[in-house]
């Protein structure tokens, strides 16, 4: 089996308090941690399960920086066979289809059955990049997917939906698959692993080394314009609720339900 | 020019919210671009759908076929990029569910269409529009615009506004299906329902945890009379786990799991940072304490600061009435 | 016991834990304090690691993450031996070799090698605790006496925060020549040894060892005993001495260099951490600062100085639950104290703070007793 897996690298935002930077298109992030986006990981452990089971050999694409070349090195490390990363500002980050673009890219021309990423993105929440690859790279996809079955020329994958239930799919290979969390429980990388890495190849390439003209990235290629971002109003992060405690009790009942909560 | 269209999801016979959610917003959007709204239904004898969302459009365009018994994201693609070239609308609607990511975008890369994910409002502003979309979790808000030519297309988010009054009485056209035949590279093959069993707590979209406040085991029944109602599972701090109220896998925290339920309600639990490390990634976080320094308010939405003994009851208790 | 099989990585792991020194005497596990709730059975360990195929097995049992690293068994140990260290062995072959290791375990991990902390906090928030007081902090290059060293737990953990506060709060009052290193400060590591990640542990001594040595420091100080222990014990090639705070306190107080002058009418009973007394022997100094609280009645456990009785915060034990359903030690601490009749348990550890904040609230307590670290009651004893 020839698998890809794409991960991206993004903040750890949960905690953090998000204030917008001077251009007022982007965030002061001088603060926040850095690590594999969520369901990235998971599609990397999918993959190195597969490979454990059925043979072949893992390559790892991120669209990055330098930065990313540790988180790189991880996945690597649990099993990954080569790496290439696109390093080019050029890209616009913000339009998932053009990251999609790229990624294919890198993909395109080279053999393979399975290119495995996560379902979403937990800074920009998308959920666009892997369908997307899928159709720059004219193969069939499954989205959100939590279990899968590798069989000779197919996969049959269980997309999770809305409420617990499983939709199951087959697909011809090659295919694309977005991987939810929860699908499996990641391994741990030991460090004498990611330094044994280092040996592995890591190819750093730019968009003219896959074929792309300049012209096909950057903002004027994209057909989205972001125009500025801005804090939501919020109120104090809790709203305490008043009265009587049977009136709070109906007040948060009602906010449950009618806020779609439940 | 200006018409919304509105792509309508079900699923197992039941008509999906978010579609009159998309048709209540579009109908607003229309409003100001002086356009129409189209309803459109893939689907298998599904008229019903067809009646109930002429409630909330002008008309409905409704393909008839067999072959989209159950969705499938290839067959669906294929009539829609066919309907869109025929169609034109200004902006198509398909809702951020499971169902839409899977489809949408595909389409755009297809039709090279400008796309916009997991919207939560459009405004029009000079008649153009401009999707809002989140980053960062919810933390910051961007405003979008598009370039280019029309069909644009979006995605938009589940339980973002409430749905309006049925006060339209759109025309139903059954259309031609422009599905010419089956699929060749993805099957539908069945649904299963989720295995009913031993729980995953880090599965778990809705979670009850319970603290010290609880106070005893024979307290547990109030909780999971809420829970039941919430069709929520339970979950504890290291308290309740070492109480013996309830099994090690269901200890959120750093020495327990992390969880990330989209609805996390905190009962008793004063919010230790070992905890809290385990349930900060919640989507919505509850807190019910009488110690109004506990630290799980810092990071919940909602809190009330009271005795819990007084307010789970009646929680419960209007749970079930507006549920019913 | 076949003594023609062993490889030679089973050697090395023998010689390294002189395992043939053992005489199987038992009083590790006599002096154990978790064997009262769990299956772990040190002395049996120890024999059983010289055989490779018991070792391996031994490695997956639950029990062997049961131990805090209290050192209790060292202590004893007529032979000199470090039981504890073999269990952390045995840790390391599960985590390194065999690359199977607890979720909770793998967060911890993952976080200190990419942010320098076991809690999963962003590395550039490290120093958020600092803003808005007077805290010096030191250059590197620059002469400084006391390099303070704040620890990840006491930096990010709101509940602890106020340890690293009221020290510098203290050493202004003092007029003491310090400096805190900031935001480049990172993980002594104590923790990934202890939950058998050897190799991240030893790249940490490396990077630590060549920060610390940029400052020219007469002294480390540390707040909690585990960064203490680690830099005194494990860091061979750091410059300066390592001193844990009770012990700079102790010395301001004699030399009249602080004085508390206020009172602090309170029945104290003080907990010794293990990892300041058991594995370093500062049993003295906490008495000392206490001895000099005004209008505090200072009593004593009778499982005190080297027969404490550990609060399960060490070896990892933050990160590992227990399988054992039976009463947590600290619990049995807290009754202790209680039984005792004392309102504060007086502690000089971060990790001794929160497992005993949450057996005094599992035992209801609340009430009549409280947990609170040296540097919380001295810190309001200082105009």
């Amino acid at each position: 089996m020839n698998i890809f897996v794409c991960v991206k690298r993004v903040p750890d935002t949960s905690e953090a308090i998000v204030k917008v930077d001077s251009s007022g298109r982007g965030v002061d992030s001088s603060k926040f941690s850095f690590d594999i986006n969520e369901s990235d990981n998971y599609a990397v452990e999918e993959a190195m399960l597969i490979k454990e089971a059925k043979g072949g050999n893992v390559r790892v694409v991120c669209a990055g920086t330098q930065d990313a070349d540790v988180m790189i090195r991880m996945a690597l490390a649990k099993g990954g066979n080569s790496a290439i990363r696109i390093d080019d500002p050029r890209i616009n980050v913000i339009d998932p289809l053009q990251v999609a673009k790229v990624l294919a890219a890198a993909i395109k021309g080279k053999e393979f059955d399975l290119v495995l990423t996560g379902c979403m993105a937990n800074d920009d929440g998308n959920m666009a990049v892997g369908v997307a690859l899928a159709e720059e790279l004219g193969v069939p996809h499954a989205a959100m997917v939590k279990k899968v079955e590798v069989e000779t020329g197919m996969v049959k994958v269980y997309r999770e939906l809305e409420g617990g239930l499983s939709e199951v799919v087959e697909m011809e290979l090659p295919a694309v698959i977005t991987i939810q969390t929860g699908i499996n429980e990641p391994r741990y990388a030991p460090i004498r692993g990611i330094r044994e890495a280092q040996k592995k190849e890591l190819a750093v390439v730019k968009l003219e080394d896959l074929g792309l003209a300049p012209e096909a990235v950057g903002e004027g290629a994209s057909l989205i314009t972001l125009e500025n971002f801005y804090i939501p109003k919020v109120e104090s992060k809790a709203e305490i609720l008043e009265g009587e405690p049977d009136q709070k009790a109906v007040t948060l009942a009602e906010k449950l339900v009618k806020g779609g909560l439940l | 020019m200006g018409n919304v269209f509105v792509l309508t999801e079900h699923r197992q016979g039941v008509l999906r919210e978010i579609s009159l959610e998309m048709l209540t917003k579009a109908a607003a959007v229309a409003g100001k671009t002086g356009g129409e709204v189209v309803a459109v239904l893939l689907g298998s004898g599904v008229d019903a759908f067809a009646g109930k969302v002429a409630g909330y459009c002008d008309r409905v365009l409704y393909m008839d076929d067999p072959l989209f018994t159950d969705y499938n994201s290839e067959k669906y693609q294929k009539a829609l990029a066919a309907l869109l070239k025929e169609y034109k609308p200004e902006i198509f609607m398909i809702g951020h569910t499971t169902q839409g990511v899977d489809l949408a975008p595909a389409l755009a890369v297809e039709l090279k269409l400008p796309f916009i994910s997991d919207v939560i409002d459009i405004n029009v502003v000079d008649g153009k529009l401009k999707p809002v979309r989140q980053y960062y979790q919810g933390k910051v808000n961007a405003n979008f615009s598009f370039k280019g030519e029309p069909p644009y297309l979006v995605t938009f988010r589940e339980a973002t506004l409430e749905v309006g009054e049925a006060v339209k009485n759109g025309g139903i056209e059954k259309i031609p299906s422009l599905l010419q035949e089956d699929v060749a590279y993805r099957r539908f093959i069945e649904y299963v329902e989720a295995e009913v069993g031993d729980v995953d707590i880090t599965q778990s979209e809705i979670l009850v945890a319970v603290g010290r406040g609880v106070k005893e085991d024979k307290n547990m029944p109030l909780i999971e009379g809420l829970a039941a109602v919430m069709k929520a599972d339970i979950c504890g701090s290291r308290a309740a786990i070492d109480a013996g109220w309830l099994s090690h896998d269901r200890q959120v925290g750093t020495s327990g799991k992390t969880v990330k339920p989209k609805l996390y309600i905190a009962i008793g639990v004063s919010g230790a940072f070992q905890h809290l490390a385990g349930m900060k990634g919640a989507k919505t976080i509850v807190a019910i304490n009488k110690d109004p320094d506990a630290p799980i308010f810092s990071v919940a939405d909602y809190g009330i600061v009271d005795d819990l003994f007084k307010v789970v009851p009646k929680l419960t208790e209007k749970l079930k009435e507006l549920k019913s | 016991m076949n003594t023609e099989l062993l490889t030679a990585e089973l050697q090395d792991f023998i010689q390294k834990h002189d395992l043939y020194g053992c005489i199987q005497c038992g009083r590790c596990t006599g002096g154990c304090p978790v064997t009262v709730r769990t299956n772990l059975n040190v002395r049996r360990f120890v024999y059983n690691s010289l055989d490779q195929s018991m070792r391996d097995d031994l490695a997956k049992l639950p029990e062997i993450w049961d131990c805090t690293a209290c050192n209790t068994c060292a202590v004893r140990c007529p032979k000199g031996l470090k039981p504890v260290e073999v269990l952390m062995g045995l840790r390391n072959i599960l985590v390194v070799e065999q690359g199977t290791v607890q979720t909770t375990v793998r967060d911890a991990l993952e976080s200190v090698f990419l942010e320098g902390n076991p809690w999963s906090k962003p590395r550039k928030t490290r120093s958020d605790w600092m803003e808005g007081l007077d805290v010096k902090i030191a250059e590197p290059g620059e002469k400084v006496e006391n390099l303070i060293f704040v620890c990840c737990t006491v930096a990010y953990d709101p509940r602890v925060q106020v340890l690293a506060k009221n020290l510098a709060d203290l050493l202004n009052k003092a007029g003491v020549d310090y400096g805190f290193i900031g935001e480049s400060e990172a993980c002594c590591a104590s923790e990934v040894h202890h939950l058998g990640e050897e190799d991240l542990f030893l790249e940490m001594v490396e990077s630590n060892t060549e920060l610390l040595n940029e400052y020219v420091a007469d002294r480390i100080v540390t707040i909690s005993p585990h960064c203490f222990s680690s830099f005194k014990n494990q860091y061979p090639a750091v410059k300066a001495k390592v001193i844990h705070y009770t012990q700079l306190i102790a010395e301001l107080l004699e030399a009249k260099k602080l004085i508390f002058n206020k009172e602090y009418p309170h029945k104290i009973v003080f907990h010794d951490p293990c990892f300041l007394g058991k594995q370093n022997g500062i049993y003295a100094e906490p008495r000392t600062i206490l001895g000099h609280i005004p209008g505090a009645e200072v009593v004593e456990f009778e499982r005190r100085r080297e027969r404490s009785l550990c609060c399960e915060g060490g070896g990892g034990k933050m990160w590992v639950e227990s399988e054992s359903k039976k009463e947590r030690l600290a619990e049995t601490r807290a009754r202790d104290a209680g039984a005792l009749g004392a309102s504060i348990l007086a502690v000089a550890c971060p990790f001794c703070v929160l497992t005993l904040d949450d057996a005094i609230k599992a035992k209801g307590l609340e009430e009549q007793l409280r947990v609170a670290e040296l540097l919380e009651i001295i810190g309001a004893l200082v105009d």
